[in-house]
């Protein structure tokens, strides 16, 4: 079973969120998707997650939104990564690196 | 670009919260529909697809709710959220509310109208270049302890032509001229300047120029025109420059006319009410060695230099007077500069009056905010059910807070608008009283300064008189609140005893107030009592100016008693007669000394004011004859110098003496002539001359064939109403010499009343504001026991059950009322005590610590307390006490 991703802290999510978005704009359910699939369907995100992080995003100006036709011609709110939003996922994944290696680093000695 | 963004999104927000309901539900939507696809498409039927589907979503109105937290939120949200939330809780309970606004817009509006008048009056600079810079040069009587005296030409000159420390320095004097030369000859108020006083006070001439230099010395026959005269008289004729107008019969040429709302010397500079109209060059050099070289009629105006002191300046000019003093012993023994800087000069004599009325305003105000506290305690109370509930909701208690004080707050603005509007008109009113004694009172306007300065003030006191209310309702825990709000009025001992402290401090300020008030009005009542020395009633004063065709004191004296003779054969005169000098009005002066006593220096000489007088004078003006005989028709040109001199005379030179039959010598300025030498045939009451509260010293009458002047003031005794005589007369006069300058008839009745109109004016408006003071007390009062009343309404009946008749509740509510009232009526008395010697500039013929006055307050707010607690009080003894118990 894939990971509940309560268990994700908001910081990460906000980060996989922008990463989805640097391929190209989607709508909220396409963003979710792209998530699963470019984790192999390890990661599955809640609604009640996605939605919320997709608001204090674009709050912070990292994203905007624009509504737009999808691709089975519904109408639907395609999010943008922006210039703002495209260096704050470079800050971003280098904090998860260093966090991450640091974490692996503890984990090495037993 | 990204703020802007930023700003953008935030705000779009805030305006079109509806589109973004809508936008969310689109998308929860589409998103509901791209899951139940996928469903399908996994092989799921289209039920199970969807319901799958909704499974996943979850809580569709959390997941709203915390987004629309995420999008909405911040601070402009809040307060929005807030402020509608309070205004649906303030229209709720429109009683409350409306007493509340009201007492906090007479609270703010009161305020703002008097600091609109301290603005104007005491804060506003002169409209001059600099004006810090500009000072008034007196000359100074040191011996007299006379501070602003006028200067003469020659000491003028000295002080132009010696001094370094003036950039520039002008002389002036104040004048009136008659406009000949039309239908209606007019009389206009003027002024003799010095050509470079425009320069010095950096004002321009708005057509033409000022006076040259060249104007000055030759003293040209040429005038600059203010602006009212050139729209009024001249049709605001633009190639007006070069024309002439005749004044008193002679020719002048306009150079120049000045633009609106110049005026110089101000009226708040104190050297006459009147806007001058037109300006004349004085040629000071020419009288400084004339024969009047020495008389002293001027004063000067000058602007020091940038990096002078007031002190440095004063040093040197008083040096200059010592020197002058050496060269001129004889008439500039003692004699100073007197450098007073032209905006202390505006405020002195208001000042006190007008703080005091400040901080009558203020004590006013916070009577206001303690009734509205109480107010606000009572209702928040009322609602803590409410607010417990929220806070078990999950509302932070700063979100409570915050929301609390919105709500006062709003209170408060809605005052503070409603105070600024009663603020305008009562300003406007004030303005229009036509008061002259305080300067620029008609200037008084509610502007932008005043108008912010109100704004902050009613937030400021929002969030005073919210707070304590907002922290005590928001501090009870969950379960206690519920459990006491079910019970009804839930109050608690911490609000008594706030309560009963707001109302101990309201009570407190409203009796300084009243004992302010007190002192005042019996200040004003003692004045109205001054015995003026003469009877007022029923006497109309004409000051009447012969023009030039009279230079003969002969032709002079000719004219009056001409002019006398027909007033007397009018209808319903009973008496007629003229002077020189007239009370509460015009004055001249000079030193005499007494012949048979030992021989005085000049500058060692008392001073009196002087009357040339007709025989009738005494009578028609009321003044008593205590000794001797008055004047006759022997008392001629050529015959024996006679004067009548006051009793202060005759007491302070004559003690146990007869004085008549004895000699005086009336100085002269030097080069004017011998000195006068009277014999003293009789002896009158003292008249008041400087108004009511001043004392008038000694006063010396002449007979006035023999020392006539060409202006004199008319004194007529009336039967009736003398203004209603008052075109006949003028018509008579007019008819005697079309030229006469006739400028203002007023009555004695007036010039007194006039005299005290500024005493009436500041304690009307204290008592006024005591009046307010006492009644909001007395209603915080009323609030506060009425409320208590209410709270204890189970107590009143258990002991009413037991036993305790109508007589023991009253007794029991009135007495806790009354402690608290005296309580506070002690702490009153005693802040009065100490404050009220801070207005002891202010009062006239009593003591700051008048214990009449405390006494009388006193027991006037005891008697208003015990009303206020009374009507509760009767109250209570309604309740039945079957009701009450059961009720709970």
């Amino acid at each position: 079973m894939p990971t509940p991703n309560t268990k994700l802290l908001q910081g990460t999510l906000d980060m996989l969120i922008l990463k989805a978005l640097s391929l190209g704009p989607l709508h909220g359910y396409g963003v979710g998707q792209r998530i699963m699939q470019m984790s192999e369907d390890a990661l599955r995100v809640e609604e009640g997650s996605l939605y919320p992080a997709l608001y204090r995003i674009e709050r912070q100006g990292w994203i905007t939104a624009e509504w737009g036709v999808s691709e089975n011609n519904l109408r639907a709110k395609f999010y943008k990564l922006t210039r703002a939003g495209r260096k704050q996922l470079q800050i971003e994944e280098e904090n998860w690196e260093r966090l991450a290696g640091a974490v692996f680093k503890v984990m090495q000695t037993s | 670009m990204f703020w802007l963004r930023l700003i953008y999104t935030r705000l779009y927000g805030l305006l079109r919260k509806d589109q973004i309901e809508q936008e969310m539900d689109d998308e929860m939507r589409f998103h509901l529909l791209m899951r139940t696809r996928d469903n399908i498409e996994r092989g799921m039927s289209p039920d199970e697809a969807e319901r799958g589907a909704r499974r996943r979503f979850g809580n569709v109105g959390r997941i709203k709710d915390l987004a629309r937290d995420i999008k909405g939120g911040g601070f402009m949200e809040t307060l929005l959220q807030d402020m509608r939330y309070g205004a649906r809780m303030l229209l709720k309970y429109p009683g409350f509310t409306l007493i509340a606004v009201f007492t906090m817009a007479l609270g703010i509006g009161a305020n703002t109208a008097i600091v609109s008048v301290v603005n104007t009056v005491l804060l506003r600079p002169l409209p001059f270049r600099d004006p810090h810079q500009l000072v008034v040069a007196f000359k100074w009587d040191r011996q007299h302890g006379f501070l602003e005296n006028s200067t003469s030409a020659a000491d003028f000159v000295e002080w132009r032509d010696q001094n370094q420390v003036f950039d520039k320095i002008a002389a002036f004097i104040t004048s009136g001229a008659l406009l000949t030369g039309v239908d209606e000859p007019e009389p206009i108020s003027s002024a003799l300047v010095s050509a470079n006083l425009f320069d010095l006070l950096g004002a321009q001439p708005m057509l033409g120029r000022g006076f040259l230099p060249e104007e000055e010395k030759r003293g040209a026959p040429v005038v600059v025109l203010s602006h009212s005269l050139w729209q009024r008289r001249f049709g605001s004729d633009p190639g007006l420059i070069g024309k002439s107008l005749t004044l008193n019969g002679r020719n002048f040429t306009i150079v120049g006319v000045m633009p609106a709302g110049f005026d110089f010397p101000r009226a708040e500079l104190g050297f006459g009410a009147d806007r001058r109209e037109i300006w004349q060059p004085l040629y000071i050099d020419a009288i400084s060695r004339s024969v009047q070289g020495r008389a002293n009629y001027f004063y000067g105006i000058a602007r020091l230099k940038p990096n002078v002191t007031l002190e440095q300046a004063q040093a040197e000019m008083t040096a200059i007077a010592h020197r002058i003093e050496r060269e001129h012993s004889d008439t500039n023994t003692a004699m100073d500069v007197n450098l007073i800087p032209a905006h202390k000069r505006v405020v002195g004599k208001v000042r006190p009056a007008l703080l005091a009325l400040l901080g009558a305003v203020c004590f006013v105000l916070l009577i206001a905010c303690a009734n509205v506290t109480n107010l606000l305690m009572v209702r928040a109370s009322s609602r803590r059910r409410e607010i417990a509930i929220r806070m078990a909701l999950g509302a932070s208690r700063a979100r409570i807070i915050r929301q609390l004080l919105t709500e006062s707050v709003m209170l408060s603005l809605a005052g503070g608008a409603i105070g600024l509007s009663l603020a305008f008109w009562g300003v406007r009113l004030l303005a229009s009283l036509g008061l002259n004694e305080i300067p620029r009172l008609n200037e008084a306007r509610v502007d932008l300064w005043v108008m912010s300065f109100t704004l902050t003030l009613s937030v400021i006191t929002g969030l005073l008189f919210g707070l304590a209310p907002a922290t005590r309702v928001s501090k009870a825990k969950f379960n206690e609140s519920l459990k006491e709000a079910n019970r009804g009025l839930a109050g608690g001992a911490g609000q008594r005893y706030t309560s009963g402290l707001l109302v101990i401090s309201e009570v407190a300020l409203a009796l300084i107030l009243l004992v302010g008030a007190g002192l005042l009005t019996k200040s004003f009542l003692n004045l109205l009592r001054v015995n003026p020395g003469f009877n007022p009633e029923n006497v109309m004063t004409i000051p009447v100016s012969l023009p030039q065709g009279y230079r003969e004191g002969q032709q002079q004296t000719a004219f009056f008693e001409q002019a006398l003779r027909r007033i007397e054969a009018a209808p319903g005169v009973r008496a007629a007669g003229v002077t020189s000098s007239i009370p509460f009005g015009s004055v001249r002066g000079s030193n005499f000394s007494i012949q048979e006593h030992p021989p005085l220096p000049p500058g060692a000489r008392p001073n009196a004011t002087l009357y040339a007088v007709s025989p009738k004078y005494f009578d028609v003006m009321g003044i008593p004859l205590l000794k001797g005989r008055g004047f006759t028709e022997l008392d001629a040109k050529g015959a024996t110098g006679v004067a009548i001199i006051d009793e202060s005379i005759a007491r302070r030179f004559f003690p146990g003496d007869d004085a008549i039959g004895k000699h005086l010598t009336i100085d002269v300025p030097p080069g004017a002539g011998e000195p006068t030498h009277l014999e003293i045939i009789g002896i009158v009451g003292n008249a008041k001359h400087f108004g009511l509260e001043r004392e008038t010293g000694p006063q010396i009458y002449e007979a006035y064939p023999q020392h006539p002047f060409p202006g004199m003031t008319l004194v007529v005794r009336t039967s009736a109403d003398p203004l209603s005589l008052a075109p006949a007369i003028r018509s008579e006069l007019r008819a005697m010499d079309r030229n006469l300058l006739i400028s203002g008839i007023t009555t004695m009745e007036d010039r007194v009343a006039t005299s005290t109109l500024p005493r009436r004016f500041n304690t009307l408006l204290m008592t006024a504001f005591a009046a307010v003071a006492l009644t909001l007390a007395a209603v915080g009062l009323y609030g506060a026991l009425s409320h208590s009343v209410t709270q204890r309404r189970q107590e009143i009946g258990i002991r009413m059950a037991m036993g305790a008749r109508g007589r023991d509740v009253l007794k029991l509510v009135v007495g806790q009322g009354m402690k608290l009232s005296l309580i506070g009526v002690a702490v009153g008395l005693a802040g009065a005590f100490g404050l009220t010697r801070l207005m002891v500039k202010l009062l006239f013929g009593v003591k700051p610590t008048d214990p009449l006055t405390f006494a009388l307050v006193t027991a006037m707010f005891i008697v208003v307390a015990f009303v206020a607690c009374y009507i509760p009080a009767r109250r209570a003894t309604k309740v039945d006490p079957i009701v009450v118990l059961r009720c709970e």
